[in-house]
């Protein structure tokens, strides 16, 4: 157990901005996307970081609920108390994958699917999101009319006025080596590279305790296990 | 210039209840109402929490004291100002500029401008103004006083009506952290008559905390549950929008249950809390005598608390903060003392 | 009447000279809606936008995927804002929601924190010896088009008028949760009426449709979406909201966000692949649009330029209530003209 749970909490601007006081009234589950989908409350996630039990908060960390969130701020809209869930949802994750709990639950471990994806993708293309890697294959509900246009992206964005992979002001440009190359100094000097690192770590050792190979099989078994056990 | 001894501004229960008080020891009092009428907010109330007692027996009670006593009324005047008057030699004295432009002085000015009810409309959320099925208890108050509940919705079935608490109040996003005090025991009263009126209504109330604090209060909570069957759902309401059939949806969570609930209804009562008069709020603010929502602060709220930081200035009432009818007339009963003792001591 | 006390509300949008960050969702799946916008500023209004070769992520996605730490997309931005600065521009036109939400709270955390500024200003000169300018103006694409909503309704050639009735056509609005949901007074309208796309249906000749789920999340949750696992959450919440706005029979919907304007579109083909069900009277589903697709049809744009074909709600229906002239032919004809070979058809959805 880390005892300094607390004090990490706090030491985030947005763990002090997100929650100074709350009634428990219920007004944030109330209109919460994943509180209505998923066995999860975020009045009660509220309650339990305000009670400062650190046994409490660990078993937070290492469990599936601070995951359920959508991140669509509703809650913060309607709060009285001007907390904002959504936000210490966030700063909760980033303490789980900080001190590695993240692997001990189903929906934590995804954590490396999303570094895998959206987080390499930013330093290799410079996007979060590109056609490239929104395969048809991994996406079979974006249905046909999203395979044809991929099957024929050069003639259809090219029409639609993009220049697929190419140098130059436009939609679905080339970024260029030098402006990836600033954007990997950044996430080198800001400490982003080094919590895509630990991920990464963490989730290898958490692939070889599961027994599952690490190259080729962790990243399908994140991306798409679900044990059916997180809906209401 | 008759200088008189007090200037009361504000003839709600306070100004009328300070008003009789300090006639009936011989003073002499000039009472300014911006309304046609004397009583304030009483006249829009049919029956008062705990006990429903009719608004219109006290507000008789107040009315024939004021008959029986030799005081100066001037109604329809919405007064311009309020300040210490001006001349050398004079400056205890108090100077009104009422609505015609007249000056007025006197020796003390008692101010008992009292409070208005928080525009709903600024919860956008609740659609108060844009769902015609969204009412907030000061209109109930008026239905229940006509002895008929509206129900705009097409719905055949039972009417489900919902009362919502903490309208206005406790609530950062409009800028009210306190309590109005009085809208939990306002709701358990008329959810009652509601269900005396429409006894196959479902009446369900939601709620923060039910804060029964004051005297029978409790008793009616549990004569509501009981008797009555109205439900209490413990969850503050986060919206309300609206469907086909004119009804109108709202979202809570049931926070014991930690569920979320969808709940179609075909009523929602908003219990619009307190905020100070606009009279009230000017006149805190340019006296320099405001807290921090416009409410005049008094010199000390546990010895000094119908006085001001201004000398021969008092008030009374819910321009202070939020209370209930019985808390008014007692304290301006207590006003009425104070200024009586000001007056005698001749400072 | 009705009172709608934000209504009132008007944020502040800079008029002209605006520096243009392209989004990564909206590239991908709408890309010739960001041609349109340019088109729509440079062309039919006369405006200065400036369109960098070098821009880049803001790291949005990775940010609400939590992969990113706040001072590493705090100081990607301060990139972004680098090349604003380099350009000579001060009014910053962040192309997607989920950007514009997290640049107005990198702002916001500056602001009251200052320190945090001076941090991304240390990370920003010591990774790339840039140094910046915080903008003046922060409007999203969305806040410029309800600015001149009715400068372009005079150039228009059609209005959202069913043609052999004359009546309105009933539009939902769709808003990212992102654009005003964290801070209320940074969307025209605020947070509970935003006004900025019901202002545009208002302005263009159509009625917007209130129903229950109006400001329910479309779903799209990052992580929510991003993994498979969990994309149960995101196809149910868009389902949630078909259920609710279905019985007012909208004609089309319209949103802010890229995200929300794609599982939109998307999910209509995946509920009726698993339920059979569509949303509307013919099977064809409520055809999606972009606000600037909205724009671009109703001025006349072609739109395959547009690119609503690449929908998978096809967008026939709509452009023949209107009486939208189109040429066929031309729908699945690339780039160099050449006929490609067609979409599969879904086995429920009616194309």
């Amino acid at each position: 157990m880390i005892e300094n749970i607390l004090d990490r909490l706090k030491a985030d601007i947005r763990f002090q901005e997100g929650l100074t006081s709350c009634m428990n009234c219920g007004i944030c589950t109330a209109i919460c996307p994943a509180a209505e989908f998923y066995k999860y409350d975020p009045r009660v996630i509220c309650n339990i970081v305000q009670s400062r039990n650190i046994n409490e908060i660990e078993q937070l960390l290492k469990g599936d609920e601070i995951w359920y969130c959508g991140q669509c701020m509703s809650c913060k809209t309607r709060c009285p108390r001007g907390n904002a869930v959504g936000m210490v949802i966030t700063v909760l994750r980033k303490l789980s994958q900080e001190t590695g709990y993240f692997v001990e639950s189903e929906k934590g471990r995804q954590q490396f699917a999303i570094e895998k994806a959206v987080g390499q993708n930013i330093i290799n293309q410079g996007y979060c999101v590109h056609p490239d890697i929104a395969t048809y294959e991994n996406h079979p509900e974006q249905g046909p009319v999203w395979k044809w246009y991929l099957d024929n992206i050069e003639e259809l964005s090219t029409k639609m006025g993009a220049i697929y992979k190419q140098r130059g002001a436009g939609a679905l440009r080339d970024v260029g080596e030098e402006n990836l190359d600033e954007i990997k100094k950044i996430f080198e000097v800001t400490g982003g590279m080094a919590f895509y690192d630990n991920i990464e770590q963490a989730s290898q050792k958490a692939a070889e305790e599961l027994g599952v190979d690490f190259q080729e099989e962790y990243f399908m078994k994140v991306y798409s296990e679900n044990s059916g056990n997180h809906n209401r | 210039m008759n200088i008189v001894d007090c200037i009361i501004i504000g003839g709600g229960p306070a100004g009328m209840e300070a008003a009789n008080r300090l006639t009936d020891q011989g003073f002499q009092v000039l009472l300014f109402e911006k309304e046609p009428e004397l009583g304030g907010k009483l006249r829009q109330w049919d029956k008062l929490f705990p006990d429903f007692t009719l608004a219109q027996d006290i507000l008789k009670m107040l009315n024939d004291n004021i008959a029986s006593n030799k005081l100066e009324i001037k109604t329809g005047n919405t007064i311009r100002e309020l300040r210490q008057s001006t001349d050398e030699g004079n400056s205890k004295e108090w100077e009104v500029i009422d609505g015609n432009g007249e000056s007025h002085r006197a020796r003390t000015v008692l101010i008992t401008t009292g409070f208005d009810f928080f525009d709903a409309t600024r919860k956008e959320e609740y659609g108060y103004g844009i769902y015609p099925n969204v009412i907030t208890s000061v209109e109930l108050e008026e239905q229940l006083k006509n002895g008929k509940i509206e129900i705009a919705s097409n719905s055949k079935n039972d009417p489900n009506i919902a009362f919502i608490q903490c309208v206005g109040s406790r609530d950062e996003k409009v800028g009210n952290h306190y309590c109005s005090r009085n809208c939990c025991i306002c709701a358990v009263k008329q959810a009652i008559e509601v269900k005396e009126l429409l006894p196959q209504s479902e009446v369900t109330c939601y709620y923060m905390d039910l804060r029964m604090f004051g005297q029978s209060y409790e008793e009616l909570y549990r004569k509501a549950q009981q008797e009555f069957r109205v439900n209490f759902i413990r969850g503050r309401v986060s919206e309300i929008s609206p469907t086909l059939e004119n009804r109108v949806i709202l979202k809570a969570e049931d926070t014991l249950l930690s569920r979320p609930i969808r709940a179609t209804v075909d009523l929602v009562v908003l219990m619009v809390g307190m905020e100070p008069s606009e009279t009230t709020a000017q006149l805190s603010k340019s006296l320099n005598m405001s807290d921090p929502y416009g409410y005049i602060a008094s010199k000390n709220s546990y010895t000094a608390d119908n006085e001001t930081q201004h000398k021969g200035l008092f008030v009374a009432g819910t321009a202070k903060r939020q209370l209930a009818i019985p808390d008014v007339i007692r304290d301006a009963d207590a006003a009425a003392f104070t200024i009586a003792k000001h007056l005698k001591n001749g400072k | 009447m009705q009172k709608h006390y934000w209504n009132e509300y008007q944020k502040e949008i800079a008029a002209d000279r605006y520096f243009y960050a392209r989004s990564c969702i909206r590239q991908t799946f709408f890309p010739g809606s960001e041609t349109a916008f340019l088109k729509i500023l440079q062309d039919e209004l006369g405006k200065d936008i400036y369109d960098s070769a070098d821009q880049h992520t803001c790291s949005g996605i990775g940010y609400h995927g939590d992969v990113v730490p706040f001072l590493t997309t705090s100081t990607v931005i301060a990139r972004l804002f680098s090349l604003m600065t380099e350009a000579g521009y001060k009014n910053y036109v962040p192309s997607c929601i989920t950007s514009f939400g997290l640049i107005v709270e990198v702002l916001d955390t500056w602001k009251h924190f200052p320190e945090t500024l001076e941090q991304t200003r240390e990370s920003l000169l010591k990774a790339t010896g840039r140094t910046f300018e915080i903008p003046e103006n922060v409007a999203h694409p969305s806040d410029i088009i309800y600015k001149f909503r009715n400068e372009l309704k005079s150039k228009m050639k059609y209005q959202l008028i069913e043609k052999s009735t004359g009546r309105p056509l009933r539009g939902v609005e769709h808003i990212g949760c992102h654009y005003a949901k964290v801070f209320p007074d940074k969307g025209v309208g605020g947070a509970e009426f935003p006004h900025v796309l019901a202002g545009m249906i208002e302005s263009w000749g159509g009625e917007v449709v209130d129903y229950p789920e109006r400001r329910h999340c479309c779903g799209f949750g990052f992580r929510n979406y991003l993994v498979q696992a969990n994309r149960g959450y995101s196809v149910s919440n868009s389902h949630k909201k078909f259920e609710s706005m279905a019985p007012y029979k909208p004609d089309f919907i319209i949103a802010n966000c890229p995200g929300c304007a794609m599982f939109l579109d998307k999910w209509q083909y995946t509920i009726a692949e698993m339920e059979g069900k569509t949303y509307d009277e013919q099977g064809r589903g409520i055809p999606v649009f972009t606000y600037e697709e909205l724009a671009g049809l109703l001025l006349g744009y072609d739109p395959w330029k547009l690119g609503v074909q690449i929908h998978q709600v096809q967008a026939e229906s709509f452009l023949d209530k209107i009486g939208i002239e189109y040429n066929p032919d031309e729908k699945y004809k690339g780039a160099s003209g050449e006929e490609l070979e067609h979409p599969q058809k879904p086995s429920v959805l009616k194309v």
